[in-house]
């Protein structure tokens, strides 16, 4: 039953999709290329890869409004560890364990004192924001080695590297919600956390763990951003957490909690890349980008949501 | 709920009074702030003067206009995270107004107009179209934004004419303008909580939506007033920024969202609805700008302004959460 509605939903997303892509196509010659395709690609893996985390913190009932802040800080503490002498090899180990931490701070913030993720997050917005402009003092580290290139700016025949790290992200993330206990876990909790907690669900557990996997990806897409742009600095990432909470919840995961397909977040993130892209090669100017996308993200979230009879 | 203070002076010394004055929301945020006080009136060399008072008030003035609107929302269980690019159409219309037939009441009025038909349209998606509130006001922050930029075509608004600068800069009674605002603002919002059945409606609506509804009140309307309200105060937030700055520029009020919620929050006011009071947000806005200023006079670098900020709102919300705990058994 609930199968078959995520999968009638993520089908209507499929059409948006097609239908968007044909309009592009129509609008400017240009589109509908495999170059503009794959080059445009580049651009949407680092949301990409934290819409995956942030699904799940959504599905749990909870929202991650730190993560842009996080991509920061992971990556000036690369930047500037290796500007200090770390080779750079464990600088981005360094980095990763950052991303992780950031996530596994949110988490246990979150359960321990059972506080609103919403609040928790926001602080840790300008926490991490803080931090990544204390560490460079608001300078930018520029100088990597040039096999660095190799996470943003590395191609493997006309495809971009970083996409088969989303591909792969994806399809783990995505048997991770779908299927076996954690996933299950992820959406006992999202429904109802308490009946899950009395249902043996070891919530706490399963909440850090959510927001830490979140922290990880959030770091993984610092990484290939700081070498897809050659430059750690500390207003990286700004206004990102809007754009993934946008496309998360345009691909059909409910905000409330419960619900919510890494498919249907894939197919978010293509629609809000295929409109951006697709609105700019035709020309239209980025500020009607901006009202597009706002209006697309209430009516997709009114076709989903008005139609729920249980709502109170 | 009103002001700690008054309560204080009826109660005593018995314990189940202290207690009470404990549970108000802003007890902490108060205590905060007092302790704020102490610590940057002994360190920072000309913390304590009369002019540094109204310096950081007049400073906040903008954030706290706009706070204590948004905490009508979040009190009735919803939230507003599109100010901040509403606070930059309303400038626009503010600034379009003034510099075309010029003078204070229009400009105000065309701000106020503004917000409260944006706060209609984010009220009456939230309760009609039952999109959650969260999911409008992000769409109309990407929305409103750009439609700011479609209007003004990425220029600027200058040459504000002096009249409609007066909210902004002007002097009443030797005290600046934007301060008085301010103030006024929240004893309007605090007394019609006190003394409306509106006010008193926010609350449990807030709390307890279903046994709202099944109680008989309309939390349609109560919900959609609060939108309004946040919308014409940001209105009239617009016109003392407007007047303080002298030009709008597109980017006016990004980021503001945040450092509101922060506000209401560090108040006291519960972000799941229901509880807290027009005193928090107001005390949580000056909370912020006694902090900002403070690091300034104590010469700490501005770069250290968002971690005193995280840690601030984190500490607040930690604090909460046990003395909740603590207080409820």
């Amino acid at each position: 039953m609930v199968r078959s509605q995520s999968l009638s939903r993520e089908l209507v997303l499929l059409g948006v999709l097609i239908a968007l892509i044909v309009a592009m196509t129509v609008a400017s010659s240009l589109f509908l290329t495999t170059g503009n395709l794959l080059n445009t690609s580049r651009f949407y893996v680092e949301p990409g890869l934290i819409a995956l985390g942030m699904t799940l913190v959504i599905v749990t009932g909870g929202i991650d409004l730190s993560v842009g802040a996080s991509l920061a800080l992971v990556s000036v503490v690369m930047g500037f560890a290796y500007s200090e002498g770390v080779p750079l090899w464990l600088a981005v180990i360094l980095g990763l364990l950052t991303g992780l931490l950031c996530g596994a701070f949110n988490g246990l913030f979150v359960t321990l004192l059972d506080l609103n993720p919403l609040v928790v997050t926001l602080g840790t917005f300008a926490l991490f924001r803080g931090l990544a402009f204390v560490i460079s003092d608001a300078g930018a580290v520029s100088q990597f080695p040039s096999w660095f290139e190799v996470f943003g700016q590395y191609y493997v025949g006309p495809v971009p590297l970083q996409l088969f790290v989303f591909i792969a992200a994806a399809i783990a993330v995505g048997v991770l919600l779908a299927r076996g206990r954690f996933g299950r876990y992820v959406r006992a909790i999202g429904y109802n956390p308490r009946a899950a907690r009395f249902s043996g669900v070891p919530v706490a557990r399963t909440t850090v763990a959510v927001y830490a996997l979140t922290g990880l990806l959030v770091a993984v897409a610092a990484i290939i951003y700081t070498s897809r742009v050659s430059s750690a600095r500390a207003d990286s990432g700004l206004g990102l957490e809007l754009d993934v909470i946008a496309a998360v919840v345009l691909g059909g995961a409910s905000i409330r909690g419960g619900s919510g397909t890494i498919v249907g977040t894939v197919l978010g993130v293509l629609i809000i890349a295929v409109l951006r892209n697709g609105l700019f090669m035709a020309g239209v100017p980025t500020t009607w980008q901006l009202i597009v996308i706002g209006v697309v993200l209430i009516a997709a979230v009114f076709v989903n949501e008005f139609f729920r009879k249980d709502e109170v | 709920m009103s002001a700690a203070p008054a309560a204080a002076s009826r109660v005593g010394v018995d314990a189940a009074g202290v207690r009470r004055v404990l549970a108000r929301p802003a007890a902490p945020a108060v205590v905060f702030l007092a302790i704020l006080v102490v610590i940057f009136g002994l360190s920072a060399p000309g913390f304590f003067t009369f002019e540094n008072a109204r310096g950081i008030l007049a400073s906040v003035a903008v954030l706290g206009v706009v706070a204590i609107g948004v905490n009508q929302v979040i009190l009735a269980g919803d939230i507003d995270i599109s100010v901040g690019s509403m606070l930059g159409l309303c400038a626009v219309a503010v600034g379009a107004v003034s510099t075309a037939v010029g003078g204070l009441i229009l400009p105000l009025l065309a701000g106020m107009a503004v917000g409260a038909a944006v706060g209609a349209v984010n009220g009456s998606l939230t309760t009609f179209a039952r999109i959650p509130s969260i999911i409008v006001t992000l769409g109309m922050l990407y929305a409103l934004r750009g439609l700011t930029l479609v209007i003004t075509g990425g220029d600027w608004v200058t040459g504000i004419p002096a009249p409609t600068r007066e909210l902004g800069t002007g002097m009443l009674l030797g005290v600046e303008v934007p301060i008085l605002l301010l103030l006024g603002v929240a004893a309007a919002v605090a007394a019609a909580g006190r003394f409306t059945a509106w006010g008193r409606d926010v609350h449990a609506v807030g709390g307890n939506r279903s046994a709202a509804r099944f109680a008989g009140l309309d939390v349609t309307s109560v919900r959609l007033r609060a939108f309004v309200l946040t919308g014409a105060l940001v209105g009239v937030a617009a016109t003392i920024l407007v007047g303080r700055v002298g030009s709008v520029t597109t980017d006016t009020g990004v980021g503001l969202e945040l450092q509101v919620i922060a506000a209401v929050v560090i108040g006291g006011t519960s972000i799941a609805g229901g509880r807290g009071s027009t005193l928090a947000a107001l005390i949580g806005t000056i909370l912020i700008g006694v902090f900002l200023n403070g690091l300034v006079l104590l010469d700490v670098p501005p770069v250290w302004q968002n971690v005193v900020l995280g840690g601030l709102i984190l500490l607040a919300v930690s604090t909460d959460a046990i003395r909740r705990r603590v207080l409820e058994g």
